[in-house]
């Protein structure tokens, strides 16, 4: 267990590393110039330029700035802000709770969900209902979130004005305690509902098929034939191996959830990092980039490894091998 | 050999005839290029045209799913936009096939440390997230069509090297390869000549997989206005049709459809290949 936790560890900080590489790498090799955005079109004094270069460190060759990039990334200071002037930090860190609490409002609602039909439907496999969902599902895997997202905005925000179209609260209206807070749920139904729609066939697919799976195996069979009740199969045999799959399926849907929450927070104008991304993206922020995709890259290791360290928790069979 | 081939050729066939996603997936595919073909033929105007009649909703004037905010046919669009997303699907997933081969290949056959090592950065390519890194390199190097595609095929090989990792290392046990390596064959031409031939199945049907998502990753960078401005995209329709949503719904509405169908004919395309390439797999005639 203790040499399994390490190894995984291990995996996590050398992908930080390569991301961090990867990032700097990019950023050097990309076109167009920060100083030049900063100075405006058409001022080319070079002592300027030098005064900022020497601000910002960009006169530096590019080992020391990859080192002391390094250096302050593992100290946990992203930098400052080109465009704001503000530190990189208090930025994402501004932008991340939005992001947290839809990204994992919508992941635990899509488990809870993809699992149980999963189940479901590997208990009545071939019914009219397994058919259909099967479908569904298909059909869902298929769609782009951000679509799936205008659609649902025409149909309840435009047409049946059931919730609003965006943001995360009324800025008419300054609620406080549970008003507050119903408040923000109601303009988070939407955004949420389409990123659990888009997560639910994961765990529909895996959830169906391991029950389906388990549910084959000889020891069942030997269950029944000895005369064990059916519920006492389902619940102590069959459900405890099928939800194992189910939490690997949670780190592994991390990349996809927080690629998707990006897409939906830009659709439903949601406070979050994706908005934060996209005018870093148009305005050649650098700094800010770059600690996005970094805290970005570093949250999904972290909480794979959990997730990883969690199910070796629960299933013998890995920790052992 | 020859028999080889024809048993190949059987299963093909079988498959045609007993495994409905292959067949779905297979005439999706030949639909998809027949339309490409004839897109103008079968279109009513030209899809670059800035018409008179801007959010025209569909079926006024002879457009027959509307126009967009600049007055152009969004049918004709659609049709002319085929092309993009099956160009981007092949060319992306020519490169992450063609790298996912050699790398996972190469550290499956040679083994020891080049496996050690490699697998290692398989395994932190798989976990960084590839749609930020391709979103910041597009953003940053241009967001030309060629840019997009290329940036799509080289963040998505990891998959294809794990899997092909693990054929090399059970291929490598086999007797005729073994066999190979008694007769004096060098390491590399044992790679090209058996591990990688014999060993390329999975991965092909995992590539026609990843086309569906090369669509999905380039209608996704199309909607963040990182897409190509010069061509027809359904990724940007949508984009375009974001803003005209509460009065001209079909924009972006008929572009997602187009997109979704697509997708789903490589998903059923790739997991026909699966079947026809799993050598386990028993279509539903037998034992019936």
């Amino acid at each position: 267990m203790k040499r399994y936790v390490i190894r995984r560890i291990f995996s996590a900080i050398l992908t930080v590393f390569i991301v961090l590489t990867l990032n700097f790498i990019i950023i050097k090799a990309a076109p167009g110039d920060p100083i030049k955005s900063l100075m405006g079109k058409d001022t080319n004094d070079p002592a300027l330029r030098a005064a900022l270069e020497e601000k910002w460190g960009l006169n530096e060759p590019a080992y020391v700035q990859y080192g002391s990039y390094l250096i302050n990334a593992l100290r946990g200071d992203l930098g400052t802000s080109i465009i704001y002037n503000s530190s990189v930090n208090s930025m994402i860190g501004a932008k991340a709770g939005p992001t947290v609490l839809l990204g994992l409002t919508a992941a635990l609602a899509a488990l809870v969900v993809g699992t149980a039909l999963g189940i479901f439907c590997a208990q009545h496999e071939g019914g009219i209902i397994d058919g259909l969902l099967s479908a569904i599902s298909y059909a869902l895997d298929a769609m782009p979130s951000f679509w799936l997202g205008l659609m649902l905005m025409i149909v309840f925000a435009t047409h049946l004005g059931l919730f609003p179209t965006s943001g995360m609260t009324d800025p008419r209206s300054s609620y406080t305690g549970f008003a507050h807070i119903l408040d923000i749920l109601r303009h988070m139904a939407l955004p949420a509902l389409t990123l659990a729609l888009v997560s639910v066939p994961g765990y529909f697919r895996i959830a169906k098929s391991s029950v389906v799976q388990v549910s084959n195996e000889e020891f069942i069979t030997t269950f029944r034939a000895v005369g064990m009740s059916e519920k006492k199969i389902f619940s102590k045999y069959v459900f405890r191996n099928a939800i194992l799959p189910t939490i690997t399926t949670f780190g592994i849907t991390m990349a996809f959830l927080i690629t998707g929450v990006t897409l939906i927070e830009i659709v439903f104008a949601w406070p979050g990092m994706g908005r934060l991304t996209m005018t870093a993206i148009n305005q050649r922020d650098y700094p800010t980039l770059m600690g996005i995709y970094l805290v970005v890259a570093i949250g999904v290791s972290v909480v794979m490894i959990v997730v990883d360290v969690v199910y070796a928790l629960f299933d013998p069979r890995i920790r052992y091998e | 050999m020859d028999r080889r081939k024809h048993a190949g050729l059987a299963r093909v066939k079988e498959a045609f005839l007993y495994d409905w996603q292959f067949r779905a997936g297979v005439a999706g595919v030949v639909i998809l290029l027949a339309l490409v073909v004839a897109a103008p033929l079968l279109a009513s105007h030209d899809p670059y045209e800035f018409g008179v009649d801007n959010l025209a909703p569909p079926g006024t004037a002879g457009h027959l799913l509307g126009t967009n905010h600049m007055g152009q046919d969004a049918y004709s669009m659609i049709l002319y936009g085929i092309r993009t997303s099956l160009q981007v699907a092949l060319i992306s997933s020519l490169i992450s096939g063609v790298l996912g081969v050699l790398i996972g290949g190469a550290a499956g056959y040679f083994g020891g440390k080049t496996d050690l090592v490699i697998s290692e950065l398989i395994n932190a390519f798989l976990m960084v997230p590839t749609f930020f890194l391709i979103m910041l390199i597009v953003a940053l190097f241009g967001n030309s069509i060629t840019n997009v595609m290329i940036v799509i095929g080289i963040t998505n090989w990891p998959g294809n090297a794990k899997l092909m990792r693990a054929q090399a290392l059970s291929l490598r046990e086999r007797t005729f390869v073994r066999g190979a390596v008694a007769m004096g064959e060098t390491r590399l031409q044992i790679l090209f000549k058996y591990i990688l031939p014999n060993g390329i199945f999975p991965v092909v049907a995992n590539t026609t997989r990843g086309m569906a998502g090369a669509i999905l990753t380039e209608a996704s960078l199309s909607f963040l206005g990182l897409g190509d401005p010069n061509i027809i995209s359904w990724g940007q329709m949508i984009y375009a049709g974001k803003n005209y949503i509460t009065t001209g719904w079909w924009v972006s509405a008929f572009a997602g459809a187009a997109t979704i169908l697509t997708v789903i004919i490589f998903y059923l395309l790739g997991d026909g290949l699966n079947h026809v390439l799993n050598p386990k797999y028993a279509f539903e005639s037998r034992g019936k």
